[in-house]
């Protein structure tokens, strides 16, 4: 009798164990996922909100109106790539490579309707989208891609 | 049969101590790094509010030290262990003003470790103010 429960015991062990060890990477590479999309799309916010903060002096003294910069999208790209780099060493692409590639739009008149996500922008707009590469290894043991791609979206308006 | 319920026993035993050994552990290590990951991202998002009053303010001043450090108790976090650095410390009109919060984490897993553990947020604003 003892025998045979060595024997059942034995076999749920190497049974579960593979099954353990999958669920509990899957599990761990996520959470490192879910942590990096997170930092992600701060530095996609910060990046947006500092360029749209950077207001048309001269429209603002002259109108009253808040404009965005005629740079704004130019300054978005380099905030995003400066704050991407503290999380450099989770991504597949540098930094410069991501923000270079990532589809930057401005919308200066209001109301307008952005083409891409069809959102209405009731105030002026600077929206990102950006494709980030991030290195996966965990998946990459569980045959799965070593690269997960996350696509991340912000706007900002001038208020 | 006494002897065979006493095999089970010690069998029952020594399958109990290698879990406990074993589990105790990883219950630690998910709730450890659980909470590690958790002040880490909070203490991004206080970087990131800073960075932005650091832009407003036009540097490194003390109701810059004063934001962080209500920002860092209102997530939970002890102030006095976070090293604040504001580079550079004056930032005039759309040059870049980067605020880095600094602080190391003590994790221990019973059996396994005790360490401690570097956490750092870094985040980058434009100043605002036309000097």
């Amino acid at each position: 009798m003892t025998g045979d429960d060595g024997g059942t015991a034995a076999a749920t062990t190497v049974v579960m164990l593979p099954l353990l060890l999958v669920v509990l990477t899957g599990a761990l590479e996520l959470g490192v996922l879910r942590a990096v999309a997170s930092r992600v799309v701060s530095a996609a916010d910060l990046a947006t909100i500092v360029a749209v903060n950077d207001q048309d002096h001269g429209e603002l003294a002259r109108t009253g109106t808040l404009r965005l910069a005629a740079d704004a999208a130019v300054a978005a790209r380099e905030y995003f790539a400066r704050n991407l780099s503290s999380t450099a060493p989770a991504l597949a692409l540098s930094p410069a490579d991501i923000a270079a590639s990532a589809d930057i739009a401005t919308f200066p008149a209001a109301p307008s309707v952005d083409p891409r996500t069809g959102v209405r922008y009731d105030h002026p707009t600077l929206r990102l989208i950006a494709s980030v590469p991030v290195r996966t290894p965990g998946f990459a043991a569980l045959l799965m891609p070593a690269v997960t791609t996350i696509t991340i979206r912000a706007a900002s308006s001038p208020r | 049969m006494t002897r065979w319920r006493g095999e089970d026993q010690g069998l029952a035993t020594l399958e109990t101590t290698l879990m406990v050994v074993i589990l105790v552990p990883l219950l630690f290590a998910i709730l450890e790094f659980g909470s590690l990951t958790q002040r880490w991202l909070a203490q991004d998002g206080v970087a990131v509010q800073a960075a932005r009053y650091a832009g407003e303010l036009g540097g490194d001043r003390p109701e810059l030290r004063s934001y962080v450090q209500q920002q860092l108790r209102l997530v939970g976090i002890e102030p006095s262990r976070v090293i604040i650095e504001v580079e550079p410390a004056f930032v005039s009109w759309r040059e870049p003003v980067r605020v880095s919060l600094h602080t190391e984490e003590r994790v221990t897993i019973p059996f396994l470790l005790t360490t401690k553990i570097a956490v750092r947020s870094t985040a980058v604003a434009r100043g605002e103010i036309s000097r």
